[in-house]
């Protein structure tokens, strides 16, 4: 038996037959190379059959010699087939649209949300994420990556300790934690107020308790400051929280060293950017093509997961930006390399110290110029909170 | 009286030789599968065909196939398939030297 499925997919026609002699008709066929089956008879003069459709295009060129009358009745196939697609194309080009949107619409942002913010800063981080194009109705590809996301908003609004961003189907979800936590209550046990290093008094600021030093009095680490045992003498001592701020001239030692040269890597500004479409490992290049022609360069990848639903595909849209990177030497002279690590000593002390501190005076103990590097010694005055409070137990006063 | 020759050589050398006749003579091959089916290799071409009887040209003289609602599946210039109800099958030769 023959392939039924080649002739179905070259398309094949049924053929009617009718006049004197068909049946020489049919020989002269045959013997000509035309593929013919399922002859059936229809009355005396007529029959059937069916042929390729490559063949029935010769078909006439016999017929012509022959005293038969043809006529084609029914096409099968996959030509035929393909027509009628064509035809009734509509529903495949809305097929197609139908899928593209699903598509899109898989990948459009449709909500964020927001938790653990109070209402004003909930709106501070909805302005700055419109600043970024985070907007319900955006496409994803065309965002940035929740690590981009979650850096600019810490580094933007200044209210925020941290915001955890999450990518979740459609829906960003940021958890949030402000600096600003409601306040603690406070301590209202009984408490002394201590020091907490070596300083002399500045300046004393005392909301509740009896002070037990003075300005200008110099204290030890430890040393009561501010008493909260307070009453007249001969009567019974009331225990009270001290508060209040007791500031005292610290001193801090700072060691530095600077190296005259330095190296950096900086960008310059050149930057190239490609798209690509990877499936899989494979990447295809969509947009920015060329070589970018730097010797030195670090690439950053953004990849974006094409979704589908709710289902990853393994097409992904990646966006590579390509930054020139250059050497770069700093050279100090002597007084500018001296000037720099002091500013690099007070930007150390200052990280020690609370935010309230003041550095009052700086000097510089020893200067030393070795192996390329200024070596510094620095003693630096502070003004500083340095109570603290000390709980008093109540058993050694009772 | 040449060609008879030929067909003797031809015939002796089959039967010598032990090589199948449909191939040295041109004789029909014809393969029936109970009633329904019937291959006919080695025709020389159709000469009638209706529903209930098909005609062919052998090499020497005719073949003729009787029965009922006979659809012819496969035509080859040297094959033929009928399907159908056969009930005869009988062969129409002026000399009997095809079948000898």
């Amino acid at each position: 038996m023959k392939n039924q499925w080649i002739e179905f997919i070259f398309g094949r026609v049924t053929v009617k037959v009718s006049g004197k002699g068909v049946e020489r008709f049919l020989n002269i066929l045959a013997r000509n190379g035309l593929h013919i089956w399922n002859i059936k008879r229809h009355g005396t003069e007529t029959i059937t059959f069916k042929m390729r459709l490559e063949d029935a295009k010769n078909i006439r060129h016999y017929a012509r010699h022959s005293e038969c009358n043809i006529s084609f009745l029914q096409r099968s196939g996959v030509p035929f087939l393909f027509k009628r697609l064509l035809k009734n194309s509509g529903f495949l080009i809305g097929a197609g649209i139908f899928l593209f949107i699903l598509l899109l619409l898989s990948n459009v942002i449709w909500g964020i949300e927001i938790k653990g913010a109070k209402p004003a800063t909930e709106y501070q981080i909805r302005k700055e994420l419109d600043k970024m194009g985070v907007k319900i109705g955006k496409l994803q590809f065309f965002v940035d990556n929740v690590e981009g996301i979650q850096r600019r908003l810490t580094n933007n609004v200044g209210d925020l300790t941290w915001v955890g961003v999450e990518l979740k189907g459609t829906t960003y979800h940021l958890q949030v934690v402000e600096k600003n936590e409601p306040k603690k209550q406070k301590q209202l046990l009984p408490q002394n107020l201590i020091a907490k290093k070596k300083a002399i008094i500045v300046k004393m600021d005392i909301e509740y308790g009896q002070k037990v030093v003075d300005r200008n009095d110099h204290v030890e680490a430890g040393q009561l400051l501010v008493s909260g045992i307070i009453g007249e003498d001969g009567l019974k001592p009331e225990l009270v929280s001290a508060q209040g701020e007791v500031w005292g001239e610290t001193w801090y030692k700072s060691h530095v060293e600077l190296p005259f040269k330095t190296n950096f890597n900086v960008f310059n500004g050149k930057e190239k950017q490609k798209y690509y479409l990877s499936f899989g490992k494979l990447e295809v290049p969509i947009w920015g093509f060329g070589e970018h022609g730097f010797k030195k360069f670090e690439t950053e990848k953004t990849v974006h997961k094409i979704h589908f639903l709710k289902w990853e595909l393994p097409v992904s849209y990646i966006h590579k930006t390509i930054r020139e990177r250059e050497e770069f030497t700093r050279t100090y002279t002597n007084e500018e390399a001296e000037q720099n690590a002091l500013e690099l000593a007070k930007k150390q002390i200052k990280s020690q110290l609370d935010e309230d501190a003041i550095i009052k005076d700086e000097k510089i103990l020893h200067k030393a110029i070795k192996n390329g590097k200024v070596i510094l010694d620095i003693h630096f005055k502070i003004i500083e909170n340095i109570a603290v409070g000390a709980p008093i137990s109540k058993e050694t006063h009772e | 009286m040449a060609k008879k020759w030929g067909q003797k050589v031809r015939n002796w050398m089959a039967k010598k030789m032990d090589l199948p006749q449909d191939v040295m003579m041109d004789l029909p091959r014809i393969t029936m599968i109970g009633q329904i089916h019937i291959y006919i290799e080695n025709h020389r071409g159709l000469l009638a065909y209706t529903d209930k009887e098909l005609r062919l040209l052998l090499k020497q003289g005719q073949l003729l196939i009787k029965g009922k609602s006979f659809v012819i599946k496969t035509f080859l210039p040297e094959e033929v398939l009928l399907e159908g109800k056969i009930d005869q099958v009988i062969y129409i030769t002026d000399n009997p030297g095809g079948a000898k």
